[in-house]
């Protein structure tokens, strides 16, 4: 597909790509901004998880606790999509040929998916306990996060 | 025996050459010791939050640390337990690396902090568990427990760049 190369070409060129490039420690501090935000983003799908498996937080609704969390989980997600941004331009040509990539790719996209337009929701109307639906869109979420987590790290490990 | 010939023995035992020359083992326990992060510091933050009046503020203070305790642990156990594997195999380039021991500086001072909260002010959380905003020295101990782990990880992931 000659078109998606020339995109992954333009990314490695830009100047923001090329600046990054350029500076010794643009890319670890990208990254530790990267980390922090993974560590926020997944310790709030954790424990919205736990409190739909019933094991903490059971005095609150599950749509409040999941109200509380909302906040950290959208900030850190936002963090987490500019600064990766800025990580993919810098080495859009090597992610291009890199298999983890593609998988973190798709396992993003199904996460975003499920999550705005099901998990979301769901969460939302879920009271006192969640329906054994609810438990399973709990998992179904971890999984996907965590797939793009693992996924993420294989990036600069097969690189 | 100095601290660096034993960092030379431990490297050099079967597990640490085991794990070391290994394609796949030290990868999978540096990926585990990343995404356990959530649990721990990700568990961590949330307790932390409480503390300094930014989230679950109308629930007790008590109620959203100790339900969240037994889980953090867990993943602070999942940690140490990486973490030893990862040092156990590159002993002596970690010994020799200042982030690595700004780190371990790091993990006491926010070990102390957290010991100094739970027999300090934390004693007396009857008194102030519903208020939205606790006192000083609990926001402090929240606010330092934030800097000091956003500090290890940042001494954590810079130190796997340099060795």
């Amino acid at each position: 597909m000659p078109a998606i190369i020339t995109f992954f070409q333009w990314c490695d060129n830009t100047m923001l790509a090329r600046a990054i490039r350029n500076s010794r420690l643009a890319f670890p501090i990208i990254e530790n901004f990267h980390l922090f935000a993974l560590t926020v983003l997944l310790g709030s799908l954790v424990v919205l998880a736990l409190r739909q498996f019933g094991l903490v937080y059971k005095a609150q609704p599950i749509s409040e606790v999941a109200g509380a969390l909302r906040p950290w989980n959208r900030g850190s997600l936002a963090v987490m999509l500019a600064s990766g941004i800025l990580l993919f331009l810098s080495e859009a040509m090597k992610c291009y040929a890199n298999t983890p990539f593609r998988v973190k790719m798709f396992f993003l996209f199904f996460a975003l998916l499920f999550q705005f337009t099901i998990y979301n929701r769901m969460v939302k109307n879920e009271g006192a306990s969640a329906p054994v639906s609810g438990k399973i869109a709990a998992a179904v979420a971890l999984c996907l996060w965590f797939g793009v987590g693992l996924a993420g790290r294989a990036i600069g490990f097969l690189g | 025996m100095s601290m660096l010939s034993m960092c030379r023995w431990l490297q050099d035992t079967h597990i640490g050459t085991s794990i070391h020359e290994s394609i796949w083992v030290f990868p999978i326990i540096e990926t585990i010791h990343v995404l356990a992060l959530s649990i721990s510091v990700g568990l961590l933050l949330v307790s932390d939050l409480r503390l300094m009046g930014y989230i679950m503020v109308r629930r007790p203070v008590s109620e959203v640390y100790e339900q969240i305790k037994p889980w953090m642990f867990i993943g602070f156990a999942i940690m140490v337990v990486t973490g030893i594997l990862l040092f156990w195999c590159q002993a002596v380039k970690a010994y020799t690396s200042i982030f690595f021991r700004v780190k371990v500086v790091l993990l006491l001072l926010a070990a102390i902090n957290a010991v100094a909260f739970e027999r300090g002010i934390y004693r007396q959380v009857e008194k102030w568990d519903n208020s939205l905003v606790p006192p000083l020295e609990a926001r402090l101990a929240g606010w330092l427990s934030l800097i000091f782990w956003i500090a290890i990880i940042t001494c954590g992931r810079t130190m796997a760049y340099t060795l």
